[in-house]
This record gives C-alpha cells, sequence and structure tokens, in this order.
C-alpha cells in the first residue's frame, strides 16, 4: 500500500518529466529538420513525414507494372505448350521452334532473377550493389542469348543437347 | 424471491479481487478442478532498458483457473503474476484487431486463439514479426497505417445523388463481401516475406485489400486513379503470391484473392 501510494505521488512528476523531454526532442527535431530528413533509412524506423502523413507513391509506370507483370505471365504459360512442342517435334527440323524455347527460356530466367534482385538487393538499400548485380545479371542474360544462338545456328541446338543428355 | 435475494451475495462475494474477469476463481468452481499447470514462454523487451537484448520469460499458469483463450492467460499473468507484461487488447472478441501476436509460429489474434490444453508443450508468444517494437507484445503500426491512408480508405465520388443515399444493388453489395469485414490486425501484413523484405515500398495484403475494397465499391467512382497509383514495380508487385496473408488471417479472409483481382484488372484494363 505504501509503496503504491508512493508510485502515484511520483507519477504525475515522473510524466510531467516525460512530456519536457518529449518536447524538447520535439524542437531538436524541428531545429535540424534537414538533419532529420536525412536520418530516413528505407524500411527503417525513421518514417517520411509526420505520422499522419500517408506514404507516397512512386511515379506510375505501366511497363513497371502492368505490361511487366502481363509479359511475365503470358511468357511462363507460353512455355508449357513450347516444352510440349520441343518434346514432340525434332529441334533439327524445326529450328525456330528450338530458338523460340532457348530464348524464352533466357528472358523466363532473367524476369525471376530480376524479381529476386529487387525483393532483396534494391538500389534504395544497396546503392553499389544493387546496381552491380542488376547489370552482372543483364550480361549473364545477354551472353547467354548469344550463346544459345551460337549453339542453335553452329552446334546441334538446345532440344538435340537435352536428347542427348537425356540418353547418355 | 427469497431465495434469489438469498443467493444474491453467494454469486459475487466481496472477498473477490475487482480486476477478476480473465480468472475462473476456484472459489466460484462447484468442486475443485485439477491444476493443470501449462508454461507460456512470452517475448520481453523493455524500452527503458534498450542495452538489454530481447528475452523469452517463463510463466506458469494454471489453466483451469484460466479462460479458454490465449488472451486470458495474458490477461491472468498481467493481473496476477507480471503487471509490467505489455501488451494491446480491447474488445476480446475478435472485432478489434489489437490483440494481434505471433502465437506458436502463427500470426492471429489472441482473443480467438484457443489455448493448447497440452500441458507438456509450451505455449511461445512473440509480437508481430519482422516489426519495430514499442514494448513487449506492442508493435509500432504507424507506418501500417500510413500505408493504408495512402489508399485513400473513403467513398470518392464527384457525382453524389440528388437526394437520398448511395444505391447498390445486391449484386454489387455482395463484392464486398470477404472485403469488408478486415479489421487491419496487420496479421497478414506481417506475415508475408514481401513485406518484411519491403515494408517501406510494398503496400502489403492488408492495404491492399482494403485499395480493393474501394476499386471494387460500385459506389467509387475513382477506381482508375486507385489503380493508377499502383502501376509500379513495388506497390503492388512485390506480391509474390505466397499465400501467408491467406492462411494467418484471423477474420478467414483472403488478401491475396483481393490482390490477384487487382492485378487481373491492371493486366485487362
Amino acid at each position: 500500500m505504501a509503496s503504491s501510494l508512493l508510485v502515484r505521488s511520483t507519477l504525475p512528476r515522473a510524466l510531467t518529466q516525460r512530456s519536457i523531454l518529449r518536447s524538447t526532442a520535439i524542437q531538436a527535431r524541428h531545429a535540424t529538420d534537414d538533419a532529420y530528413n536525412a536520418a530516413y533509412i528505407p524500411g527503417g524506423p525513421v518514417y517520411k513525414g509526420t505520422v499522419n502523413d500517408p506514404t507516397t507513391f512512386p511515379p506510375p509506370s505501366r511497363a513497371n507494372g502492368s505490361y511487366h507483370w502481363a509479359f511475365e505471365r503470358l511468357l511462363a504459360a507460353s512455355l508449357i505448350p513450347m516444352t510440349a512442342a520441343a518434346f514432340a517435334t525434332s529441334g533439327t527440323a524445326h529450328p525456330i521452334v528450338d530458338g523460340l524455347l532457348g530464348v524464352s527460356l533466357v528472358m523466363h530466367t532473367h524476369i525471376g532473377f530480376d524479381s529476386i534482385l529487387v525483393d532483396y538487393l534494391h538500389k534504395r538499400k544497396f546503392p553499389i550493389i544493387g546496381p552491380t548485380a542488376k547489370w552482372t545479371l543483364r550480361a549473364a542474360t545477354v551472353a547467354s542469348l548469344v550463346g544459345i544462338y551460337q549453339f542453335n545456328t553452329n552446334d546441334i541446338g538446345l532440344t538435340e543437347l537435352i536428347v542427348k543428355v537425356w540418353h547418355a | 424471491m427469497q431465495s434469489l435475494l438469498s443467493r444474491a451475495p453467494r454469486l459475487a462475494p466481496r472477498h473477490l479481487p475487482a480486476r477478476a474477469f480473465a480468472t475462473t476463481s476456484a472459489r466460484l468452481q462447484a468442486e475443485p478442478k485439477p491444476v493443470l499447470m501449462k508454461e507460456f514462454k512470452i517475448y520481453r523487451w523493455n524500452p527503458d532498458e534498450p542495452e538489454k537484448k530481447p528475452t523469452l520469460q517463463s510463466y506458469h499458469i494454471d489453466l483451469n483457473q484460466t479462460g479458454p483463450m490465449v488472451l486470458d492467460a495474458l490477461n491472468k499473468i498481467k493481473n496476477e503474476v507480471d503487471p509490467t507484461l505489455t501488451f494491446r487488447r480491447s474488445c476480446r472478441e475478435g472485432i478489434c484487431g489489437s490483440c494481434a501476436m505471433n502465437i506458436d509460429g502463427q500470426n492471429t489474434l489472441a482473443c480467438l486463439c484457443r489455448i493448447d490444453r497440452d500441458a507438456n508443450k509450451d505455449m511461445k508468444i512473440y509480437p508481430l514479426p519482422h516489426m519495430y517494437i514499442v514494448k513487449d507484445l506492442v508493435p509500432d503500426l504507424t507506418l501500417f497505417y500510413k500505408q493504408y491512408k495512402s489508399i485513400k480508405p473513403y467513398l470518392q465520388n464527384d457525382n453524389p445523388p440528388e437526394k437520398g443515399e448511395y444505391l447498390q444493388s445486391p449484386e454489387d453489395r455482395k463484392k464486398l463481401d470477404g472485403l469488408y469485414e478486415c479489421i487491419l490486425c496487420a496479421c497478414c501484413s506481417t506475415s508475408c516475406p514481401s513485406y518484411w523484405w519491403n515494408q517501406d515500398e510494398y503496400l502489403g495484403p492488408a492495404a491492399l485489400l482494403h485499395a480493393y475494397r474501394w476499386i471494387a465499391d460500385s459506389r467509387d467512382s475513382y477506381a482508375a486513379e486507385r489503380k493508377e497509383v499502383l502501376q509500379n514495380e513495388m506497390s503492388l508487385y512485390r506480391c509474390h503470391t505466397i499465400f501467408n496473408c491467406a492462411r494467418t488471417c484471423p477474420k478467414g479472409l483472403n488478401p491475396a484473392a483481393a490482390i490477384a483481382q487487382i492485378k487481373l484488372q491492371l493486366a485487362t484494363e
């Protein structure tokens, strides 16, 4: 009982002390507004604006939005009949089908890896590693496309290779 | 009447403590039940001691002297064992969304989650994952609410009916079922790995479900604007259809379906 009384009597004092602390903190925040904005960490404890401001949206871009999504889905769906076609026909007889499958596979893989990079190595959080990884991926994709082209025109081609490896 | 009056004092004995809602007092039980002690391991972190790392603190509770839900156990601990334990709670019936927390690895509302009666297994209670913690089981939901505000969760219509209210066909009203029930407890968003990594840019299942709730509303005339702001890499398309949101929702809603509807509408407009 005595201790609770003590707590009760010290509570208002503690509260006023705390509110003084808080008001000085707010003043300090307004005094160094630029420094406060600079302290923003992506996804961090420091918010953009006040707690009552809504979050903002990046500028709308269909190429990054619905077009990208629709292309990705259509590509993924079209890989199923293309793979079936590669099973049904021979790559040597239908080089177009073979080439289309190669390009689609590489594009599909590129979009998948790119999605990983956007999720985990985005530029806003990793200003150096992020773009480096992105350009490494692009270089790898271009190299794969060139390699597939060379392989399909000058060698046995993708489908025949898989057939050979399968039966080896 | 006589018998009722004479029984009344026995129903509310004076020697009971005032705060005993979560507790079935042994004195009120017809015959004493056996003791069934269960261990609760609860995440503790005190902002007044920031240098101390968060710990799991154990509490042992007699389940036969406790209500059936996890929130009852938490209330019992707070009332009778450790008043410093901090958590949000309000309605105790799953309509306010305050007591969202991670119970045995699943985000859910403590008031809707039954206590497993197996006394051999402990029950682990953490705050909502990947959020900044205010204290113990209280996460900082500021960003979550800022994101909810950003989707303009209110009716926008430049041509209100001249007289009376907005009218809606039963079919149009049906489109809002499974959307309007969301209580914004943040269980789904905080269970989403995409939201864990990119919550500053990705809106998360809860905010997107509400975005679709207004896109789908026949009385709202700003669907195009609502959809236009989502046309970017981060706000909507960080959803990789993981379905953790639908799995965890304590209200049984399906935010993933709402997100899929937005994606379909954006792709086909």
